[in-house]
């Protein structure tokens, strides 16, 4: 392995004022943000947001307009395929084609890339399931995704930058993915990842950006993302009139979306919390409860709320996400 | 410890089978054309009908030599349907080597790996040079084997500088491809860009060969580079060899550099 030249920082990846123009079409606008080695930074956006554009640009595959990158002290423009050697990468679309066996296939890979110690290959597609003796052209979608993540994982890279990786595998392999993540975060590396899906990503990272538009809407830890998040509230009471009962909760600070309905001698109260939770016990001491419900933050929710009214991506991420089956409350300012 | 040329092995062994497609086309069309020359252009019966024909098609299809073994040779082999076949080959190698590979998103995962953009071009040309030179190698192997039995009387020295000749032609039509393909990241204009040099090289040949108002044409034309004084009867002109190749070299360098200073899968 290369010796870290050039490096004064902790960070692993560090981009500043990151733009790319395509013709008169720029679409990153100054983007700017750091990793920390051994840390696992997470990228979320809608499909068009600039993503794989960042990611590109730190593999020197396309070159930006401005701004510069550091990628394990280096800039990747001159720094040459030694640099590209300590890199795990997978594209954010993987084509595979070719009358190769899948073995055969990362062979070559392995060729071109740091050394990979022996066994790692057939661990790894063990791991993820995936038969490395069927030729590659008969591979379905997911498979080919588990032969492209054995590809960036097999040679140990300082860094892995995995574009949607978790894009066309079934859960229980999103979960091996997510280990695998792990251990590597464990063995000192530095994972960058991205996703049009938080649920992905706030499993597996530290810290999340939010790229909307070619901007970077914000950075934060998937913690604070939390706590930011908006918690759905539902609630009965009895020997209360339903006045009374929206005039309290809405003193609490942080209750939005207020509603009350009359039920029998009683109250049915629906309203959303994005604040501390102790006022609202205390608010709710006072009442005569039958029923209680305060909901897990929908960290989906916070973050749709980031990207604005704009969703350029439909609805793609609720159905496999942690907000599933609840009631969802989409494109709320924020 | 790292096995050299890796990207080469891979293009090369990757196309084994269609390489071997090609090398059992051209020795089909080997084995078809020339154990007929005793009874077709050697005969005085053929040579009759000839005459028959309008003065401007024999030109135009390079028959005016085709009642001597070389002559022949050289129509039928070397000038049509080894060029024909040997082009299509090289042609759809070189699109195929850069602006497919691009076009069809497998590029960007070799490019993040450990390796230049200048060594892409270069690998993948040698295997398509080495692709071409086998195919040579194997047409003007089979020729000298058929050389007795066909009665084609043609001299080895000018079947070595024939088939030298015959590689860089249809080398430059592949390595027209190679470097269109590389520029503009598409397997179809390289394609355009290869058949199109492949294509105009023989009507301008066709058509220079008709009269002394159109003979500039010639020498826009690949093709009668190379065959314009008949090799197979005659010997290489090895100045037209240097810059049949020498073109060809110019070409994967422009590609090389090309493919260095911009975007990839845009």
């Amino acid at each position: 392995m290369p010796p870290d030249t050039g490096t004064t920082t902790s960070q692993a990846i560090a981009v500043r004022s990151l733009t790319k123009k395509f013709g008169r079409r720029e679409v990153l606008h100054a983007v700017s943000f750091g990793i920390e080695k051994g840390s696992v930074f997470g990228v979320i956006g809608p499909n068009g947001a600039g993503k794989t554009t960042v990611m590109r640009c730190l593999l020197d595959i396309i070159r930006p307009t401005a701004g510069t990158a550091l990628v394990l002290g280096q800039d990747p423009r001159h720094a040459g395929p030694e640099l590209r050697r300590r890199i795990g990468y997978l594209p954010g679309e993987l084509f595979l084609e070719g009358r190769v066996t899948g073995r055969t296939l990362l062979a070559h890979y392995a060729d071109i890339s740091g050394p990979v110690r022996p066994g790692r290959i057939d661990a790894l597609a063990e791991r993820l399931g995936l038969d490395l003796d069927r030729n590659i052209r008969k591979l379905s979608k997911g498979n080919k995704q588990k032969l492209g993540l054995v590809q960036a994982f097999m040679h140990d890279p300082e860094l892995l930058v995995l574009d949607e990786p978790t894009s066309g595998l079934d859960p229980l392999v999103q979960q091996e993915f997510l280990a695998m993540v792990r251990e590597a975060q464990a063995n000192g590396q530095t994972v960058f990842l991205s996703s049009h899906v938080l649920s992905e990503i706030q499993q597996a990272a530290d810290q999340v950006a939010i790229l909307r538009d070619g901007r970077i809407i914000t950075v934060a830890t998937v913690d604070s993302l939390r706590e930011g998040a908006v918690r759905h509230l539902r609630l009965a009471a009895t020997g209360i009139s339903a006045a009374d009962a929206g005039a309290l909760l809405a003193r609490v600070p942080g209750v939005g979306q207020l509603e009350v309905l009359p039920a029998g001698d009683g109250v049915e109260l629906t309203a959303t919390l994005g604040g501390a939770i102790q006022p609202l016990l205390q608010a709710l001491a006072s009442l005569q409860l039958t029923e209680l419900v305060l909901e897990e933050p929908d960290l989906e929710e916070s973050v749709l709320a980031l990207y604005g009214t704009i969703r350029s991506n439909g609805n793609g991420g609720g159905a496999g996400s942690a907000g599933a089956g609840r009631r969802r409350r989409k494109g709320r300012g924020a | 410890m790292t096995k050299p040329l890796p990207l080469f092995r891979r293009a090369f062994v990757d196309s084994w089978r269609s390489t071997l497609g090609w090398a059992a086309g051209l020795a089909a069309t080997i084995f078809l054309y020339l154990p007929l020359y005793p009874s077709i252009g050697g005969s005085p019966e053929m040579q009759e009908v000839m005459k028959a024909f309008p003065p401007e098609m024999i030109k135009a299809l390079n028959y005016d030599q085709i009642t001597s073994g070389p002559g022949y040779t050289q129509a039928t082999m070397f000038g049509l349907i080894g060029f024909l076949l040997m082009t299509i080959a090289s042609v759809a190698w070189g699109a195929a080597a850069v602006g497919g590979d691009e076009e069809s998103g497998q590029l960007e995962l070799t490019l993040a790996h450990g390796v230049t953009r200048t060594q892409v071009v270069l690998e993948r040309a040698l295997a398509i040079l080495v692709r071409v030179l086998l195919l040579a190698g194997l047409v003007s192997v089979l020729i000298l084997l058929l050389n007795d039995s066909a009665e084609l009387d043609i001299r080895p020295e000018n079947l070595l500088g024939t088939s030298v000749l015959f590689a860089g032609l249809t080398m430059l039509s592949g390595t027209t491809a190679l470097c269109a393909g590389t520029v503009t990241g598409r397997n179809t204009f390289g394609l355009a860009a290869g058949a199109a040099v492949g294509v105009l090289g023989y009507v301008f040949n066709a058509v220079g060969r008709q009269s002394r108002d159109v003979e500039w044409l010639l020498d826009f034309s690949p093709y009668n580079w190379a065959y314009g004084n008949n090799p197979v009867a005659n010997g290489a002109d090895w100045a037209s060899v240097a810059w049949l190749w020498g073109l060809s070299a110019a070409l994967v360098a422009l590609s090389a550099l090309a493919l260095s200073r911009r975007d990839v899968g845009t």
